[in-house]
This record gives structure tokens, C-alpha cells and sequence, in this order.
């Protein structure tokens, strides 16, 4: 990174964290602090909504998957419009009149206070270590990128994030999130527009499209039946739907933008501005992730993405490196040869040459891969989240890379700041004020707010500083969001869906619903897509059938 | 169910059921040109 770069990112932190605390500088109550006085249009609402969701890793790690695989990736957004509507008919109408903080707060007044503590706990012990993934994931990445150490990256990622969440509270989270939303925004286009703009003279956009075809890097319609299958169209369309109304509906860090609107009609209106514009924002940037790998037709690609596993091949195993780098080498010029044929000609016999070129260089790529796992003694290795930072910091220049590296730091500072804010609010709300003190002032209330934020801040970083040791345990904390996310969307459906459901059915039934999402997972090979369908519909059956049995007294589901 | 019960109008669409349904026809609209631009002839 050049100067003008590193100014860039400097003035972006410096300026979003001064920005965080001045907007949130009249929070007097918790009401404020956890849900901006009810006082949020629509679209400030809505690009939170959305900053909330586009992590760091989300925005790396498509770029690239479509670098690598392609764009099948974009069917798991498709079933997120048909969740908005089905969220704003069901409910987030219930969550709005009830006047609650928290998702689990409603389950309160329509079971009873061991399913919202449940509910709660799940959210708090789930949300809670995924932070720690949130933060970890792309300050490794970017540490490689920066030249900073780990821990560098993590305390200034996470730190200017606790600075202004802890004063502001979620006034200062969504007006950051509307900013940092823009800044993605113009990140995306520009990222899409300098990867058109860096390909050869001589080779069109049309023939980019033409020649990532020929690798199905184009394809995202996959209409195949098999529940094994990660992407199809079934999978993205249902799968998508369950894992979006779950994740929309029953985790408190969404919920809670949207409960933060003045009204129940802005609150709406903030979810279904994501219906509109996630499928075509996921697009470009998977788009912009095939474009990159065209542009590495006319760009040696390097064997190893992450630098600093190369330097370690190079360092331990050199005759080996030499050899692979000059065998893919002459396997890059032979694709470059091949693919100028093919958008020249569009002939068979260029297209074969392509993909016999295209196999090579894969299997090179692979090979080094399995080099530096002998080597590192790692189960596996995967570069694909340094694909896309590698290719800013190597071709942009001017400043634009430094203005990526800050639409990187806003999508995961947006995304933490959301964490935060959200379960210290559970913390408060469903712990706090009804187990420890339930008398104490307002003031008492805030500070301990922005104390339990700072601990749950301090807690991210100290496991994101921690998760190279955990390994294999990362996997299982991001494995046990997908157990149970299904299950807590089958109790909120339970809840509006059945006014004769009793809290007995509710309670047993996402138990089953958690046993029943393991036991699918650990045993067939449905895909993950699959498994908030399994969970809410094993919670919504069994809950009915243990209402049957032994019924409970009737609950209103309006509050 | 929570049936939309606010009075004010809404933005641009002037009712509940016609931004619902621009909602779905957008996410139909968005797979059939998705479908095209990864089936077309380049």
C-alpha cells in the first residue's frame, strides 16, 4: 500500500469512530441505547439491516468463492425477499406492538420465562463466540495484507468498534452502519468497474463472460433434486428462505435494527429494502470475484494466494516451489493463449485447449496446496478469503486500494457493532434486569449497558486473539448457530401460528428440534441450506404434538 | 396473524399488498435474468 492508501484507511477509522460518538452523544436511557429511541426512518433502518449482514468475510470470502468455483453461491440469497414478506405479515408486527427489546422477550408474554432464558442463552452463547469469528476471520486475512500482526489488526478492528458502540449505543450503530453501507456500496461498483477496467484491450467484456462460462463460473441455476447438493435452486429458494426468516426473525442483531424504527410501517419497509437490493448487490460482488479471475488470465496468478504460506513453501521446500512455479508458469501462458484463441474464434478445438490448459494450472494450484499442509501439519489449507484483498493491494493504485482495505474494515466493523449492541441487550434485558436488579435508575441501567457492551467487546477480541489455538473448535461454534437457528424460528412460529400451543410444547419441542438439526448433520449428507427447514419444522410438529397430548392454558399471541 | 394495520400510505406503492407482491415479482424478475445472463451465447 502506498501513502495515499494508508491515509485513506487511517481518515476512514478516524473519521467513522468520531462520527460514532458525536451521533450518539444524547443517549440518556436504555431505550435509547438499545433501540435509538424508536426513532429511525426506514432506509437508515434498512442499510443497517444490510451493513448488519455483509461481514468482512462475507465480502472477501464471495469475491473468492467466485474467483475459485463461481457464482452458484448466489442461490442462498434467493430465498431472502420471500422471508422479508413472510417476516412483515407475521412477525414483526407482533415483536413492534409488544413493545419488547429483545426477540426472546416476546416469547416471555406468549410461553413462558424458560423459553425466552433458553432462547436467550442460545443467542448469548452462540452470538457470542461468533463475534470472535466476525473479528478473527478477516483481520487474519488482513494481516497478511497489511504487514500487521494479528493482534494489531484485532484491537484496531475491534477496539474503534467498542469506542463508539459503547458511547452511542445503537443510535451510533446505525447511523455507522447507513455510512459504512455507502462506502460498501461505492466499494462494490468501483471493484466491479476497475476489474472491467483492467482487462486487456483486446479482450471484451463479452469475451470474459464467454470464457468464464466455459468453467460454469457463470452458472447459478442448479435444478437438481439432490438434497446433498449445496447450491441449487430448491436449496436457495427453501433452504434460504428458513435460514433468512431465522436469521432475520429470531437473532437479536437483527432484530433490533429493525425494532429501532419510529414506526411499524418503517420497520417493515427497512426489511423489505433488503428484499429489493440484496440479490443484486450479492450479485456484483460475486460478479467482480469472476472478473478477477478472468483478469488472472492476463496476470500470472501466484501459486499460493496467502503470502506468507508461499514464503514458507519457498523457505522449506524450494526445489519443490521452483518446480511448481514454473509448471504453472507454462500452464498460465498456455490458458492465456487459449482463451484469447477462444474469444477470437469461439472454435471447439481453442475451447478444448482451454479447458486442458485451465485442468493444469487447477491441479498445480492444488498441488502446492497439498505441499503446504505437509508442510504446516494443518488438516487442510485454503487460500480463497486472500484472493481478493491480494488483487486490490497488487493492481490498485491512487488511493483505491486503501479505500477497499476501508470498505473491508466497514463491513466488519458494521457487523460487529451490531453483535455488540445486540447481546448486551440480551445480557440487560433478559438477564439483568430480571435476575440481579429490577429496581435500579436509569442511569444505573446505561452504565451498566456500556459496561456489559465493553465486556462482550473485550470477550470478541480475547477469542479472536485466541482462534488460531482453538482450531477445530471455530468450526463447531459456526456449526452450532446452524443446530439451532431453524429450531428458534419453529418456537416463533409455534407462537403466531398456533394460539392453542402450550409453553410445554414449546420448550421440549426446540429441544427436539436442536437434537433432531445434530442428528442430521452428524449422520446424511444433506446440505446445510436444509437445516433450518429440519429444525422449525421438528419444533413446529413436535410442539403440536405435545400440546395435544398434554394441553396447556390458551395464550394470546398478540402481547 | 398481524395483518398491516398502519393508516399512513405507503412510499411509492401506496398499499401493503402492492409492495409485497413488487417484492416477489423482483426477486422473479432478478432469477430470469440471472438465468439468461449465465445461459446466454456470449
Amino acid at each position: 500500500m502506498t501513502g495515499l492508501d494508508w491515509a485513506v484507511l487511517i481518515v476512514y477509522l478516524v473519521a467513522i469512530v468520531g462520527f460514532g460518538i458525536w451521533i450518539g452523544r444524547d443517549t440518556k436511557q436504555i431505550s435509547d441505547f438499545f433501540l435509538a429511541g424508536r426513532e429511525m426512518r426506514w432506509w437508515a433502518a434498512g442499510l443497517s439491516v444490510m451493513a448488519t449482514q455483509i461481514s468482512a468475510i462475507t465480502f472477501v470470502g464471495t469475491t473468492g468463492q467466485a474467483y475459485t468455483t463461481g457464482m452458484s453461491f448466489l442461490v442462498v440469497y434467493f430465498g431472502l425477499p420471500i422471508a422479508m414478506v413472510v417476516l412483515c405479515l407475521t412477525l414483526v408486527p407482533f415483536f413492534y406492538r409488544s413493545g419488547v427489546f429483545t426477540a426472546y422477550e416476546y416469547l416471555e408474554k406468549r410461553f413462558d420465562s424458560r423459553t425466552r432464558t433458553l432462547t436467550s442463552l442460545l443467542f448469548l452463547f452462540s452470538r457470542g463466540l461468533a463475534m470472535g469469528v466476525t473479528l478473527y476471520a478477516p483481520s487474519l486475512v488482513l494481516s497478511v495484507i497489511l504487514g500487521w500482526s494479528e493482534t494489531t489488526t484485532i484491537l484496531v478492528m475491534g477496539g474503534t468498534t467498542i469506542l463508539y458502540v459503547v458511547h452511542g449505543g445503537n443510535k451510533s450503530v446505525i447511523w455507522t452502519d447507513v455510512v459504512q453501507m455507502l462506502i460498501i456500496w461505492i466499494g462494490i461498483f468501483m471493484c466491479a468497474g476497475v476489474a472491467i477496467a483492467n482487462l486487456p484491450e483486446t479482450f471484451s467484456l463479452r469475451d470474459s463472460l464467454a470464457v468464464a462460462q466455459i468453467t460454469n463460473h457463470l452458472e447459478m441455476m442448479d435444478v437438481s433434486a439432490d438434497p446433498a447438493k449445496p447450491y441449487t435452486l430448491w436449496s436457495g429458494l427453501i433452504g434460504g428462505a428458513f435460514l433468512a426468516m431465522a436469521y432475520f426473525g429470531a437473532d437479536q442483531s437483527q432484530v433490533q435494527r429493525y425494532l429501532s424504527a419510529r414506526s411499524l410501517q418503517e420497520s417493515r419497509l427497512s426489511l423489505l429494502f433488503s428484499g429489493f437490493l440484496k440479490v443484486p448487490m450479492q450479485f456484483l460482488i460475486l460478479l467482480t470475484g469472476v472478473l478477477v479471475f478472468v483478469f488472472y488470465h492476463f496476470e500470472r496468478p501466484p501459486l499460493l494466494w496467502n503470502a506468507q504460506a508461499m514464503h514458507r513453501l519457498e523457505r522449506e521446500a524450494p526445489a519443490d516451489a521452483a518446480a511448481m512455479n514454473t509448471a504453472l508458469g507454462s500452464a498460465h501462458a498456455d490458458r492465456q493463449a487459449a482463451a484469447a484463441e477462444y474469444a477470437r474464434t469461439r472454435s471447439p478445438q481453442a475451447r478444448e485447449a482451454y479447458v486442458e490448459a485451465h485442468g493444469r494450472l487447477s491441479s498445480i494450484h492444488q498441488q502446492a496446496g497439498r505441499r503446504i499442509t505437509e508442510l504446516s501439519g494443518a488438516k487442510s489449507y485454503n487460500d480463497t478469503n486472500y484472493i481478493f484483498p491480494s488483487y486490490v493491494i497488487s493492481m490498485l493504485s491512487g488511493g483505491l486500494a486503501g479505500l477497499v482495505m476501508a470498505v473491508i474494515f466497514a463491513a466488519a466493523m458494521s457487523t460487529l457493532a451490531g453483535e455488540f449492541n445486540s447481546v448486551a441487550t440480551a445480557t440487560m434485558v433478559d438477564f439483568y434486569q430480571r435476575f440481579v436488579r429490577s429496581d435500579a435508575s436509569a442511569s444505573h441501567y446505561l452504565w451498566m449497558s456500556r459496561l456489559f457492551t465493553a465486556l462482550w467487546g473485550g470477550f470478541a477480541c480475547l477469542v479472536a486473539l485466541r482462534a488460531g489455538q482453538l482450531g477445530s473448535a471455530i468450526e463447531v461454534v459456526n456449526r452450532f448457530g446452524s443446530y439451532f437457528y431453524g429450531s428458534i424460528l419453529g418456537v416463533f412460529g409455534l407462537a403466531i401460528l398456533t394460539p392453542r400451543a402450550s409453553a410445554r410444547g414449546a420448550f421440549y419441542g426446540l429441544i427436539a428440534g436442536m437434537a433432531t438439526v445434530y442428528l442430521v448433520s452428524r449422520f446424511t449428507t444433506i446440505a446445510f441450506l436444509w437445516y433450518n427447514v429440519v429444525g422449525a419444522v421438528t419444533v413446529f410438529v413436535v410442539g403440536l404434538v405435545i400440546t395435544a397430548a398434554a394441553p396447556g392454558p390458551a395464550r394470546p399471541a398478540a402481547a | 396473524m398481524g395483518e398491516p394495520d398502519d393508516d399512513a400510505p405507503v412510499p411509492l406503492f401506496g398499499t401493503w399488498t402492492r409492495i409485497y407482491a413488487a417484492v416477489l415479482l423482483n426477486l422473479l424478475v432478478m432469477m430470469a435474468l440471472l438465468l439468461a445472463f449465465s445461459r446466454w451465447p456470449y
